[in-house]
């Protein structure tokens, strides 16, 4: 079934995003996707997508849109509620809404990113295999760009077959939506301003005490903050080995150390190669907590093996496979 | 025993990963590892890279997403849920694929007989399309005309493509056009413009911020989303540039 929305107000900036463009990497162009993939994909298997479906990445609120056809939408993430005449909707569920309805989103002190999904994906070409936007070099996404105004958005009208039947279901001439939805608390830390990371290769480059204010200290976001990556401000880190690193791969979560002592957490949006030494990553299950941090908040880095990382990486993707499973059950009769 | 599709191509040379530099496998992160060959910048170490990089592809593990080549390193992307199903040794898909890469790494070299890819990159030096032809000129001493003729009597090549897509970062040039990066950066430096940093040269392929010495533009398409490969160049082609006049630069565009 073909859905469809239009843009009344694009917000700060609001972007379609995927889970990222992994094949062209040795050509420079960035990983990009979803900033909080954990939400991205929260937000696809509500309406029965594919976790790789496009979604539409909003920054912060003050974002609406209209309901040109009758859709099927979910969202997920701490930088808004989606509010429909004046109610705010629930995240992580399916949400049938009928064609000519407005829905706005307004701010959510939580967080910055928030994604919205439509039943099918939402349809834009694909550029070197993926629908991510990368701003940068125009390309990708909605027109290689960011939403505007006016903007009309399609979905892929091949729905999934749980997509289609969830959608049998919640069919109305109003607004619908079932009582079950996805726990995304349940898959998140309690403590979300601790970041685990796994020191890196360059970790012997710095001072003893440096690693130790590393992982000790409060580190606040600074406004120097975006897609690309964070700068954060705290106790300028010393190095011991004062060597150059010759430029090298980097990946999103990896924590370079500026000539400064200053450091960045790369993001979605990062340079595929780097020359700061490293001095940890974070671990892949904590980037979608990065994801929402801003300028001002406040974090603390704790230390993990490589090994803990990778378990927490297989847990996370046991858990989300199970959520998948879970929603096929209660749609397709075996 | 692992069989592995060699060429029968007899060498006398050693293995890929060499008794001489201890390769080092480091994580850098739940998804890549890089493995890094060496610590100096030589076309020794670029080719090693490169064969050991088409070693892989002739004979990839079961996940293996994509490869990064950069000076020293190479860097392996993989999907660790299918190396976690596959029986490469190791209870973590890091020791997994390690223990795979440093299998391939004790191979015999095997030398590649395909031939560098070599580009001829046009570029309409100086005026308007390469203002700072003259910081570079006045720094080192030289006539404009000088500062063309080293930059296109050179063969440059190409180490690896990182910083934005498309850009490659080449050595060969010639010591003598070395200048210093602008103090302030340029907000806008158009695409296709040849600049000089350092001992540096290279072609913005967007258009970016940034502080190179501008000499001249190519008309040519660093980098294009509809090509096949998006981005020209790539690691291990040679490049030589050849002057154009501003008319021969018109024609190319209007292609």
């Amino acid at each position: 079934m073909s859905m469809k929305i239009s843009i009344i107000k694009p917000g700060l900036l609001s972007t379609i995003q995927d889970m990222g463009r992994y094949h062209y990497l040795s050509q420079a162009v960035p990983v990009s996707g979803a900033m909080d993939q954990l939400a991205h994909r929260l937000a696809n298997k509500a309406v029965g997508n594919d976790d790789h479906l496009a979604t539409i990445e909003f920054t912060y609120a003050d974002a609406s849109f209209k309901a040109e056809t009758d859709v099927l939408l979910a969202y997920s993430g701490d930088g808004a509620f989606l509010v429909y005449n004046d109610q705010v909707m629930p995240a992580e569920k399916p949400l049938f809404f009928p064609a000519g309805v407005t829905l706005k989103l307004i701010n959510n002190p939580m967080g910055v990113r928030t994604y919205l999904s439509i039943a099918g994906g939402w349809e834009v070409p694909d550029v070197m295999e993926s629908k991510s936007t990368y701003l940068t070099a125009g390309f990708g996404g909605f027109e290689g760009r960011a939403l505007r105004k006016g903007d009309v958005l399609d979905n892929n009208d091949s729905l999934a077959k749980v997509s289609k039947e969830i959608l049998n279901e919640l069919i109305y001439r109003g607004l619908n939506y079932p009582n079950w939805r996805i726990s995304r608390e349940s898959l998140l830390p309690e403590k979300r301003n601790t970041i685990r990371v796994v020191l890196a290769n360059e970790i012997s480059w710095f001072d003893a005490t440096s690693i130790i204010s590393f992982l000790t200290h409060t580190y606040t976001i600074d406004i120097r903050s975006n897609r690309m990556g964070y700068h954060l401000n705290g106790k300028a880190l010393v190095r011991r080995i004062k060597k150059e690193l010759l430029s090298t791969a980097v990946t999103p979560g990896v924590i370079q150390v500026t000539g400064s002592g200053e450091l960045v957490i790369l993001m979605a949006d990062c340079q595929t190669t780097g020359g700061y030494p490293r001095i940890a990553h974070v671990a892949s299950v904590d980037l979608p907590l990065c994801a929402q941090l801003k300028p001002g908040d406040e974090i603390r880095f704790s230390e993990i093996s490589r090994d803990e990382a990778e378990e927490l990486y297989l847990e996370r993707e046991r858990d989300l496979s199970l959520i998948t499973t879970a929603i096929s059950l209660k749609y397709i009769k075996i | 025993m692992l069989d592995f599709d060699q060429i029968t191509d007899m060498t006398e040379d050693g293995a890929y990963f060499a008794s001489d530099y201890p390769v080092n496998i480091y994580g850098l992160s739940e998804q890549s590892l890089t493995v890094e060959f060496g610590a100096v910048i030589t076309e020794e170490l670029l080719s090693l890279i490169t064969e050991f990089n088409q070693l892989l592809w002739r004979n990839p593990f079961p996940g293996l997403i994509t490869t990064i080549p950069a000076y020293c390193t190479l860097t392996v992307y993989f999907d660790p849920l299918t190396v976690l199903g596959s029986d490469l040794a190791g209870a973590y898909c890091f020791d997994k694929v390690s223990s795979y890469l440093k299998k391939l790494g004790e191979t015999r070299r095997v030398h590649s007989n395909t031939a560098a890819n070599q580009y001829v990159i046009p570029v309409c030096y100086g005026g308007s399309m390469g203002a700072d032809i003259f910081t570079v000129s006045k720094a080192n001493k030289l006539s404009e005309a000088e500062v063309v003729e080293r930059h296109t009597s050179a063969q440059y090549t190409v180490y690896m493509i990182g910083f934005v897509p498309g850009f490659a970062y080449m050595g060969g040039m010639d010591a003598s056009l070395a200048t210093p990066r602008k103090a302030v950066p340029d907000a806008k430096i158009p695409a296709g413009s040849v600049g000089i940093a350092g001992m540096q040269t290279g072609i913005y392929p967007l258009e970016t911020p940034g502080g190179w010495q501008i000499i001249g533009r190519t008309p040519l398409k660093m980098f294009d989303v509809n090509r096949l490969q998006p981005s020209l160049l790539k690691g291990g082609d040679i490049v030589s540039f050849k002057a154009i006049g501003f008319e021969e630069f018109n024609a190319y565009t209007e292609r």
